[in-house]
């Protein structure tokens, strides 16, 4: 568990770390389809390269108020049970390994960020909510769904 | 060790797969030697690499397995079925070892000592056994006996190698569009020519990678066969063909159960018993015939048996009695309706449930299975004589034709096979109305619900210039509906991948595919459409069936009625059941003879219903009826639409061909009276003598005999070879004659002469013959001048 990697990202204007096993990539997205008739968390499709994403916009799905089309520019890539998946964030800021590993949740979190946050890592002094892409697919974005 | 037990599962199980067939192959003729090495083989390696491996269940097995074998080998035993049966127990038994090991459960527990018990007894009662035999005698077309060299390679590394080839196109088409925007250079273009040779043909070979051959959907067949001819006393002959034509691998996969579950209903109902069959004049052992054949970018598998077929009087009674069909709408059903009804949920013609088939599982989900991989189902029933169910899948689930549409400043695709027609708003054959929200579309008098691809996804519907386009959709298992959309662009074959969960979970969507332009485009699912629309998935035959049970709660019976314009200006309905088309009649075909109006269709001569024989247009709309047994005519000036009308007019006043008032919409039109209207007819008989006779003079000629006289049979003529002799010519008759003489000497007997030429031009300008070819102009003079 100790000396993990983490990604260090805004997502949702909130500091969070990712497990960097998540995370295929984080990229520049090009364009993005909107997938007419599903909810404001599904962004839309994009291409990269052949493969295609499926984009998810976190504000969303945490807040409910969809990311502006204008900041819809970077995402984390992430392949969850065989599909890719694109996460919008607003800004990734570094990598690197947190020797202490993840701390237990401390003080009154949001209630948005409650089902998604599951630990704190701190870093430079910071503490980042660790939250797990796949399970915004899973928890969040399919309940929503469906 | 671990990657060597797994590949001894992986080849073990793949060798068992092949080897069912060639088992029961053997059973049947017990002398093939190759196939008895191919199986001895088979456990002498699961012995030797179990050892190795030290999995001493598999060696036991095996090894018991194999001295029974090569005692069979050596001539000293016999190859009978039990011997056989007991070998399959024991590959049986080792595959589910395999399966346990393979997934790392536990292996069954199951006591081995019975199936090796079974295996080394010496047949005791074979007398007995032998009545019931049921070799199946298994010939397969052209099968190669060494196949080609091959490799195993993880799936993955394939799916990796497809993306990666993928990836080049996408990389050559961004390349060849950047080479359009420079100026031109020869040598540059060249270059880039053959590299884009090389990666379309890079292309084809991986996607050929994914195929696979036919045989492996056929493999376990011939077990299956046996096993179920054995259960139930029955013999049969299996036949397989095409197992070498190559199919997707995941089609292979979709296709296994629906065609297990076919060839299982024709053992169980389709062939009968021996003793039946014997009565039946029909050899003992049925015949099984599968056979696969690529049929342009479709895979076609027939499975057909000379068993008793549907007995499709016994569906429709189940239907009945299951409450899913009136005996009235039964009655209106044609066969090959009837027989459809065997794809309806709940009805099966298997008399009892037994352990092989009738469990529930029919052939409504065979249907739909093959139809959610595209794919269609068919059925030819020859009763008590066979019956031969065509599948056709496509070639592969990835590619398939779709039309590319415009909605809502976006594109979708749509697989082409949903899509029955697709008309522009602007089309005369199509109205759209709306009531209570709804809108309805109807083309050509059939009403369908319309929706619009904009409301149903929740996208703003821009403002356009030219006409919209409405598609009839029509998904695998609902009713056709009508779909609104900007436009309809293209017409591609489309490379299909699978959406991600998150996106299928809207139920919209049946996957995406990327074109060209690097543009994620979503492939819509028809019946997803009309799910999301809450569109009523009431075929229009239940509809009008719900709203005559809906009406009969209210004591009215409904029955769906045409609503028509007669020449004269009324509005009127006739029941629709009694109409079998509508079509515009060429005017001059009317005519009118001993009082009675007629009509020459298809060269035939049609009663009119209403009498009406001259029109001041060219041509007329009419309705074709028909009773049981007669056909008449009825000109109207135009066909409005079909509505519900109750049986009982609203206002009984029968008169003459009315039978009263019927309220519909709030307008009073007058029924037709069906029975007056046909009772109206004159006789079949009086047809016959006011026709009258075709008097043939020149009997002798070859072309009046072998040409004319077969033709005026045809049109319903009665025909006379030759003048009468022995009396005179009847003055309703036509004589029909090609020299002139003839022509005189009919004249003189007072009767109208048709004479006939062989040159298409007249001889002169007094010339009243006609042209023998010329069939309009001979039937028109034959019918014409009885007026």
């Amino acid at each position: 568990m100790l000396d993990e990697l983490y990604l260090f990202a805004v997502l949702a204007g909130t500091r969070v770390a990712v497990d960097a096993a998540e995370v295929e990539a984080v990229v520049r997205l090009s364009d993005i389809s909107p997938v007419p008739g599903m909810g404001a968390h599904v962004a839309g499709l994009s291409a990269l390269r052949s493969r295609v994403l499926t984009v998810i916009d976190v504000a969303a799905l945490v807040h409910g108020k969809p990311m502006p089309a204008e900041a819809r520019r970077l995402a984390i890539i992430a392949n969850i049970s065989g599909h890719s998946y694109g996460f919008l964030v607003d800004s990734v800021l570094d990598i690197c390994r947190v020797a202490e590993g993840p701390a237990p949740l401390r003080g009154q979190l949001d209630s948005a960020w409650a089902p998604h946050a599951r630990a704190i890592v701190e870093n430079e002094g910071q503490p980042w909510l660790l939250v797990s892409l796949a399970a915004f697919i899973e928890g969040g974005a399919l309940a929503q769904a469906a | 060790m671990d990657e060597l037990l797994q590949e001894f599962i992986s080849e073990t199980q793949e060798t068992l797969e092949a080897l069912a067939g060639e088992v029961v192959a053997w059973e049947a003729d017990p002398a093939d030697s190759d196939r008895l090495d191919a199986i001895f083989r088979f456990f002498h390696t699961v012995k030797g690499s179990c050892g190795f491996l030290n999995l001493p269940r598999f060696e036991r097995l095996s090894h018991a397995a194999e001295d029974v074998l090569s005692e069979i080998r050596a001539g000293r035993r016999k190859a009978d079925p039990a011997t056989v049966s007991a070998v399959l127990g024991v590959m049986d038994r080792i595959g589910e070892l395999a399966e346990a090991v393979a997934v790392g459960a536990a292996l069954t527990s199951e006591n081995d000592d019975f199936l090796i018990a079974a295996l080394t007894a010496q047949e005791e009662a074979p007398a007995a056994e032998a009545e019931n035999v049921a070799p199946v005698a298994v010939a397969r077309q052209a099968s190669a006996q060494s196949g080609p060299r091959t490799i195993r390679l993880p799936l993955t590394l394939i799916d990796q190698l497809m993306n990666g080839v993928s990836d080049m196109v996408l990389a050559r088409n961004e390349l060849s569009r950047k080479l359009r925007e420079r100026s031109a250079d020869p040598e540059l273009d060249n270059v880039f020519e053959r590299l884009s040779t090389c990666v379309a043909d890079m292309r084809d070979i991986i996607s050929k990678t994914r195929m696979q051959r036919v045989d492996r959907l056929f493999s376990a067949i011939p077990r299956m066969v046996r096993d179920l001819g054995r259960d139930l006393g029955k013999r049969i002959d299996l036949t397989l063909e095409g197992g070498d034509v190559e199919m997707d691998r995941e089609m292979v996969e979709m296709v296994v159960d629906p065609l297990t579950h076919i060839v299982r209903n024709s053992i169980d109902h389709g062939i009968e018993t021996p003793q039946v069959r014997r009565a039946a004049g029909k050899p003992e052992a049925g015949s099984l015939r599968l056979e696969a054949r690529q049929s342009g970018n479709q895979i076609v598998i027939a499975i057909a048996d000379d068993g008793a077929g549907i007995d499709t009087a016994r569906l429709v009674d189940k239907a009945i009695a299951a409450g899913r069909l009136t005996p009235d709408a039964a009655a209106r059903m044609t066969e090959q309706e009837k027989l459809d009804l065997i794809f309806h949920a709940g009805v099966s013609t298997a008399s009892k449930v037994t352990a092989i088939s009738g469990r529930g599982v029919g052939m409504d989900v065979v249907r739909a299975n093959i139809e959610r991989i595209g794919g269609v189902i068919a059925l030819d029933n020859a009763p008590g004589r066979g019956l031969c169910i065509t599948l056709r899948v496509p070639l592969t689930l990835t590619i398939i034709p779709g039309l590319i549409i415009r909605a809502g400043g976006q594109h979708f695709a749509i697989p082409r096979a949903a899509v029955v027609e697709i008309l522009h708003d602007n089309n005369d054959m199509l109205q759209v109305s709306e009531v209570g929200g709804a809108k309805i579309a109807s083309i050509r008098s059939v009403r369908h619900s319309m929706i619009d691809l904009e409301d149903v996804l929740g996208l703003e519907k821009p403002a356009q210039s030219g006409p919209r386009a409405v598609m009839v959709v029509r998904s695998a298992t609902g009713v056709p509906f009508a779909m609104g959309v900007s436009a309809v662009d293209n017409h591609e074959e489309l490379v299909i991948r699978p959406a991600s969960p998150l996106v299928m979970a809207s139920g919209l969507y049946a996957g995406m595919t990327l074109p060209d332009n690097g543009k994620p485009m979503l492939l819509l699912d028809a019946a997803g459409l009309a799910n999301a629309a809450n569109l009523s998935n009431v075929e229009d035959d239940r509809a009008s069936r719900t709203q005559e049970s809906a009406a009969q709660e209210d004591g009215v019976e409904m029955v769906p009625a045409l609503r028509f314009e007669e020449l004269s200006g009324e509005r009127r309905l006739l029941k629709l059941s009694l109409i079998e088309r509508v079509e515009d009649v060429d005017t001059r075909l009317f005519g009118r003879s001993g009082g009675q109006a007629f009509v020459r269709l298809d060269e035939r001569l049609v009663p009119v219903a209403n009498g009406l024989w001259q029109f001041d247009r060219p041509s007329v709309a009419a309705l074709r009826l028909r009773d049981d047994r007669r056909e008449a005519c009825y000109p109207v000036a135009a066909v409005l639409d079909i509505v519900e009308m109750p049986a009982v007019p609203d206002m009984v006043a029968m008169h003459g061909m009315l039978s009263g008032v019927a309220v519909v919409d709030g307008e009073h039109l007058e029924v037709i009276n069906p029975f007056a209207l046909f009772a109206g007819l004159p006789d079949e008989a009086d047809m016959a003598r006011v026709r009258g006779r075709c008097v043939l003079a020149d009997a002798e000629d070859g072309w009046t005999r072998e040409i004319l006289a077969p033709l005026l049979r045809q049109a319903g003529h009665d025909v006379v070879m030759g003048l009468p002799a022995d009396r005179a010519v009847e003055p309703d008759d036509i004589v029909l004659c090609g020299g002139a003489d003839a022509a005189q000497a009919a004249e003189i007997m007072g009767c109208r002469v048709v004479q006939l030429r062989a040159s298409p031009r007249p001889v002169g300008p007094q010339d009243g013959s006609i042209y023998r070819y010329d069939q309009a102009a001979l039937m028109a003079a034959i019918a014409g001048g009885r007026g």
